[in-house]
């Protein structure tokens, strides 16, 4: 048990900055996810923890001490990594044992440790097999045993569920969930599965080229992106632009109360979820317009509307609309979010 | 389909491998065989009388001593091959295709150059004619293929295998017993298997370094062809086959199944 803190965290790479001046704390018994596109930094970040990684600026504190001249097998940080890399010539319990093993822990101690935690991992029973007999979910979890039996201070992990089909991965990331709470293993996910990052952490950290984004908790990131690229990277794709006049901001599209947004004329944009722009074929609301394209996608359909100079696109379980079709929409105030910053364009 | 295909080959595989074998069994059965009868007129022991009581001593040192030689070959260019196929298979660095081709020189130009300017500096060295020598030239015809079977086998390699085991608590020299040889084991293998038998068979370049005094196997067998008694060649050729052969039919057994690279 531990927290983890990373202070202005510079990574380099072949000369160029991959990670740059990165700040993140994870509390004791928390789980936070790392989340962001391929090529963000992400495992970086996280290879740099583990210490196989040494950044060019920065300090990184596993449970308040500095661990930056630590060597990597040292560190009570182990890492889990996206391919499981079980040592073939092992079986499944010599692979959890391995770490137990290279710290000299002694035989019944092991042992029971280890039966302790097949049983977490649902893996009771399967100790002696070879780890080509395993199933891509059980080596997964192999993988995941042999970090958590030696009781780090922080378990990293990194895309551990991007190999797994969707049904397999619901089924690990609940797993996953369970043993973190359970445990109360200071965790640190990295994803660049939104969905995952969302259900399964306390907190989300957004990073995009290499920088920090937005850190809060899921809802947050969600409903209060701090910024278009936040927002665009959580499905967002709607954008308006109004300017704030006397605590209101005005657009062609909304007037919404920012009682809270100080400056008089300037230009702001906006953002609304898809999902939260409401469509009707009839004249219940004010603006007007076409029907350019419709997905179907299953439990909701997915509309691009032509509204005036915009083009929005609208998330509903209604089905029956056709391109071409002239529709009103309405764009509720309470859920537009005004984004802090003075943007120019978007 | 697959029956008849299997038959082919396995026919065609006892045709030209086998076939010349019986023939030298043949031969090394028979105390006289003269050339256009099909079978020899006299059969006896003759020449494994030879083998083991007359030359048995001499054959035995000569065995020896080339056990020896290929074993410490093999060993030294394992371990030579081992850090500089990891480099080559694992890292990007300028010169790397000058260093391939040569690696291939000594494949390329006729063993017989190689040994004879290897011979001066030998010489000036003090190796010529020593054990130290020949294994010294030897190991230029072996290097070249065991850093290049195992620079495959890197190629191959995930080296992610040994952070996570750094993260798991080995400290990094560690790794290399416990995560990298075990993991590269089989192609370590092929290597030493592909020196030894390149040893095994060196005749110019030990006769040249050794100058008689490194007496190996096939020095002593062009020594008795030379002196026309075919049935005692004969017998110490299948002598010299055998260990070779056991060798080989011991790794194919072991590593059947196994891919060379013995990852994924």
């Amino acid at each position: 048990m531990g927290d983890l803190i990373l202070k202005n965290l510079t990574i380099h790479y072949g000369g160029e900055p991959v990670v740059n001046d990165f700040n993140l704390e994870v509390r004791n018994g928390e789980m936070v996810s790392l989340l962001g596109p391929s090529g963000a930094g992400k495992t970086t970040v996280l290879k740099a923890v583990a210490g196989l990684i040494k950044p060019s600026k920065g300090e990184i504190f596993i449970d308040g001490q500095p661990v930056n001249n630590l060597a990597a097998e040292k560190r009570s940080a182990v890492m889990v990594f996206q391919k499981t890399l079980l040592f073939p010539f092992l079986n499944v319990e010599q692979n959890i044992a391995f770490g137990l093993r290279m710290q000299g822990h002694k035989d019944a101690d092991a042992r029971r440790r280890i039966e302790q935690i097949l049983q977490l991992t649902e893996l009771t029973g399967l100790g002696r097999r070879k780890v080509h007999q395993l199933s891509g979910g059980q080596q997964q979890r192999v993988s995941l045993a042999r970090a958590l039996v030696l009781k780090p201070a922080v378990l990293l992990l990194d895309e551990p569920l991007s190999n797994l089909d969707a049904n397999l991965r619901q089924q690990m990331r609940e797993l996953i969930q369970d043993i973190q709470a359970e445990t109360r293993i200071t965790t640190l996910f990295v994803t660049h599965d939104q969905a995952e990052a969302l259900m399964i952490s306390h907190r989300v950290c957004l990073l995009l080229n290499g920088r920090l984004r937005q850190t809060g908790k899921p809802r947050e990131l969600f409903y209060l992106p701090a910024d278009p690229e936040v927002a665009r990277f959580f499905g967002g794709c709607n954008f308006i632009q109004g300017r704030v006049k006397d605590g209101v901001f005005r657009s062609e599209f909304a007037n919404v109360p920012a009682p809270q947004a100080n400056g008089n004329g300037h230009l702001r944009t906006a953002t609304i979820r898809p999902e939260d722009i409401l469509l009707s074929p009839d004249a219940n609301y004010g603006l007007h317009g076409k029907i350019a394209k419709t997905n179907f996608e299953g439990s909701a359909t997915r509309i691009w509307v032509n509204c005036r100079e915009n083009r929005f696109v609208v998330l509903t379980s209604d089905n029956d609309y056709t391109p071409g079709q002239k529709v009103r929409i309405h764009l509720p105030p309470d859920k537009i979010r005004i984004f802090p910053c003075e943007t120019e364009s978007v | 389909m697959r029956p008849i295909k299997q038959n082919v080959i396995s026919t065609a595989v006892i045709a030209t491998v086998g076939l010349p074998f019986v023939v030298l069994m043949i031969w090394s059965f028979s105390n006289r065989w003269f050339y256009p009868e099909l079978w020899p007129r006299q059969w006896g022991f003759r020449a494994w009388d030879y083998v083991f009581g007359t030359a048995g001593f001499q054959i035995m040192a000569a065995l020896v001593q080339s056990v020896l030689v290929a074993v410490v070959t093999a060993l030294i260019s394992v371990a030579i091959g081992i850090p500089a196929g990891r480099a080559l298979g694992l890292y990007e660095f300028k010169g790397k295709d000058l260093i391939s081709v040569i690696l291939t020189l000594p494949v390329i130009v006729p063993p017989l150059c190689v040994a004879m300017g290897l011979h001066l500096w030998f010489i000036k060295l003090g190796v010529a004619s020593t054990f130290l020598g020949v294994v010294l030239v030897h190991l230029t015809f072996c290097l070249p293929y065991s850093v290049f079977v195992l620079w495959g086998v890197f190629s191959n390699y995930n080296p992610d295998y040994e952070g996570q085991a750094r993260s798991l608590g080995v400290s990094s020299w560690k790794v290399i017993v416990r995560v990298m040889l075990p993991l590269t084991f089989p192609g370590i293998v092929v290597a030493a298997l592909f020196s030894f038998l390149l040893s095994w068979s060196q005749y110019l370049s030990t006769l040249i370094i050794g100058g008689g005094r490194v007496t190996t196997l096939p020095i002593l067998l062009f020594a008795l062809m030379g002196s026309g008694d075919r049935p005692v060649a004969a017998a110490v050729s299948i002598v010299f086959v055998a260990p070779a052969f056991v060798a080989l039919a011991f790794s194919a057994r072991y590593l059947g199944g196994k891919s060379i690279a013995g990852i994924r």
